[in-house]
């Protein structure tokens, strides 16, 4: 099974339209501005889905899907921009039951908009289940999905299909997730494929998603070694986006790290970054002198760019090992500024040559102090496909048996 | 893209805000505040024409739409200005009363091993392509190796500059 980037890329343009038809519904219905923040597919594990929504209160509707197409899909809203929009559609009527059908009202609008778009691309019709309300704390809202592990019974990742719309005026965002059943999706795009050249193997795909877990497992231990901070890594995801999205992959808020420049099969850059908090955080616990006062030094700095280092070489090994290729990187340069403008020039050396991004993503956080990382990959797309190509799948049996094995 | 009318704005109400994404741009006639954030190798272009009280933000991520094809206008330095400025020209502004100013085109993260960076080719296009306008560039925060976010405030044209630790700028 092989899915081709253009199809990608064609598939995460349609979700966009449907989400920006579906937004454009919402606001002709309530007479709120709001606008598609980004859309991207997202190729991730089963229990990893919605971690973005943290802890706080969300609702919204699900249904299912049916045709070409299956799966289910939901529209998810934190509970006071629920209520700012059923206020904007029942003025004054905030009884709990009024607020669950004006929710129930908008995702029906939103969502037949979001699915309409896909079968009239598809030329097909998508036929759609009554919209269920949901509510519940942080990614438990999400519904499972419907399908079934991969035909090969192997499967625990999934495409999402995420958009964040934002909602101008009082900045609170929903979210459109959409979970194809896996092999309804796969032939879909096998179908639409434009020429098999230019295809990479969905298994492979996973396997690189596992391989950048554990890249990051080996970051999350290099750091756990220098701070004795017991780090775990949380996250890992490979996502499909617009070039014009990838910056907003991150928040504006300012950040700490480095960048690197890796070359070879593929070639590309690797961020590790860190919240002002978390940089302090854990560039004191490196240090042996308690340190006084709120600002960043340039002792915390230095600590960080020590730290961004080992991560960087533990997470480029690992992806080196894997692809039985060397990855040989610049030195890290030290960043601190806002979060989107560290990424937007990074976006933009990669997209002279391409209109699309895959950006891997990956998180580790610990429990003993407040201190979260971030590492962001972003890959020449035409090499990654090269480099994926040229992946032996039993390579990463192998390592699925002994990671440690490659990852020393 | 969103146009916002000038008629149907009463007084009381507070001023509105417009948010600019990348590879997006956004005019006004009612005297919105037009924002920006994270611009590094981008460049946000304000336009503004005082007589007819317009104003357009548009953020250029990539020097010119040659490069690439296909896709957005907004997204190119060259084709961005132009889509810009007959955005405004279609809200009743005039070319030959419009001003512009410029911020962004940082080198941070410059990886580039010849010739000149992303930044600085985005500046160049952004000059040429407003200098074949005949719109006059009359402030301009750019370069450097940091991040920039803009504000343009629609009642008078001033647009501000926030930096990663550095003051704030207004232009």
């Amino acid at each position: 099974m092989k899915v081709d980037i253009q199809s990608l890329g064609t598939f995460n343009q349609l979700a966009h339209e449907g989400a920006q038809q579906a937004t454009a519904s919402m606001a002709q219905m309530t007479g709120i501005d709001a606008a598609v923040d980004v859309t991207k597919i997202t190729l991730v594990d089963r229990a990893d889905v919605g971690e973005e929504l943290d802890d706080g209160e969300y609702v919204g509707v699900q249904f299912d899907f049916e045709g070409e197409l299956s799966g289910r899909t939901a529209l998810v809203l934190d509970r006071p921009c629920s209520e700012t929009l059923t206020d904007a559609l029942l003025p004054g009527d905030s009884a709990a039951n009024m607020a669950q059908s004006g929710v129930k009202e908008i995702g029906n609008i939103m969502m037949s908009g979001f699915i309409d778009g896909w079968a009239d691309y598809l030329e097909t019709t998508i036929d759609h289940s009554p919209p269920t309300y949901i509510e519940g704390v942080g990614r438990d809202v999400i519904p499972a999905s419907k399908g079934e592990a991969g035909a090969d019974g192997r499967t625990d990742q999934l495409f999402v299909f995420k958009s964040q719309i934002e909602y101008i005026e009082e900045s609170v965002e929903f979210y459109i997730y959409m979970l194809p059943d896996y092999d309804s999706l796969t032939s879909l795009m096998t179908t639409h494929a434009d020429t098999e050249s230019d295809a990479i193997p969905i298994d492979k795909l996973e396997v690189f998603n596992q391989m950048t877990e554990r890249g990051t497992q080996k970051a999350a231990e290099n750091v756990s070694m220098m701070t004795g901070i017991d780090t775990e890594a949380e996250v890992s995801q490979i996502s499909f986006a617009r070039i014009e999205d990838v910056p907003k992959q991150i928040e504006n808020s300012r950040y700490v790290g480095t960048v690197v420049e890796f070359t070879g099969i593929p070639s590309g850059f690797l961020l590790v970054l860190f919240d002002e908090m978390s940089a302090k955080n854990v560039a004191e616990a490196m240090m042996p002198v308690e340190m006084d006062g709120d600002d960043l030094t340039d002792q915390h700095t230095a600590a960080i760019e020590e730290l961004g280092n080992i991560m960087t070489s533990g997470f480029v090994d690992g992806w080196a090992n894997v692809l039985r290729t060397s990855v040989d990187h610049t030195p890290p340069r030290l960043i601190h500024d806002m979060g989107q403008a560290i990424l937007d020039p990074l976006a933009a050396q990669v997209g002279r040559h391409q209109e699309h991004a895959f950006i891997v993503d990956s998180r580790m956080r610990t429990d003993d102090v407040e201190f979260e990382a971030e590492i962001h990959a972003l890959p020449n797309e035409q090499e990654l496909r090269e480099a994926l190509d040229a992946l032996m799948i039993e390579r990463a049996e192998e390592t699925d048996a002994d990671p440690d094995e490659i990852f020393q | 893209m969103k146009v916002y009318d000038g008629s149907k704005a009463a007084e009381s109400e507070p001023t509105e805000r417009i948010k600019v994404g990348i590879a997006e741009y956004d005019v006004s006639t009612n005297g919105a505040v037009l924002t920006t954030s994270g611009l590094g190798s981008c460049i946000g272009v304000a336009i503004y024409d005082r007589a007819v009280g317009a104003s357009g933000l548009v953020h250029v991520m990539l020097p010119t739409a040659e490069d690439v094809d296909g896709g957005n206008p907004a997204k190119f330095a060259d084709t961005g200005v132009e889509t810009l400025v007959s955005a405004l020209e279609d809200e009743g502004a005039d070319s030959s009363n419009m001003i512009a100013k410029i911020a962004g085109g940082s080198d941070m993260l410059d990886f580039s091993k010849n010739g000149s960076g992303i930044g600085a080719r985005n500046l160049t296009v952004v000059r040429e392509t407003l200098d074949a306008l005949d719109i006059p560039i009359v402030e301009a925060d750019v370069g450097g190796d940091h991040g920039r976010s803009l504000r343009l405030e629609g009642e008078t044209g001033d647009l501000i500059v926030k930096s990663a630790n550095r003051e704030e700028k207004r232009l």
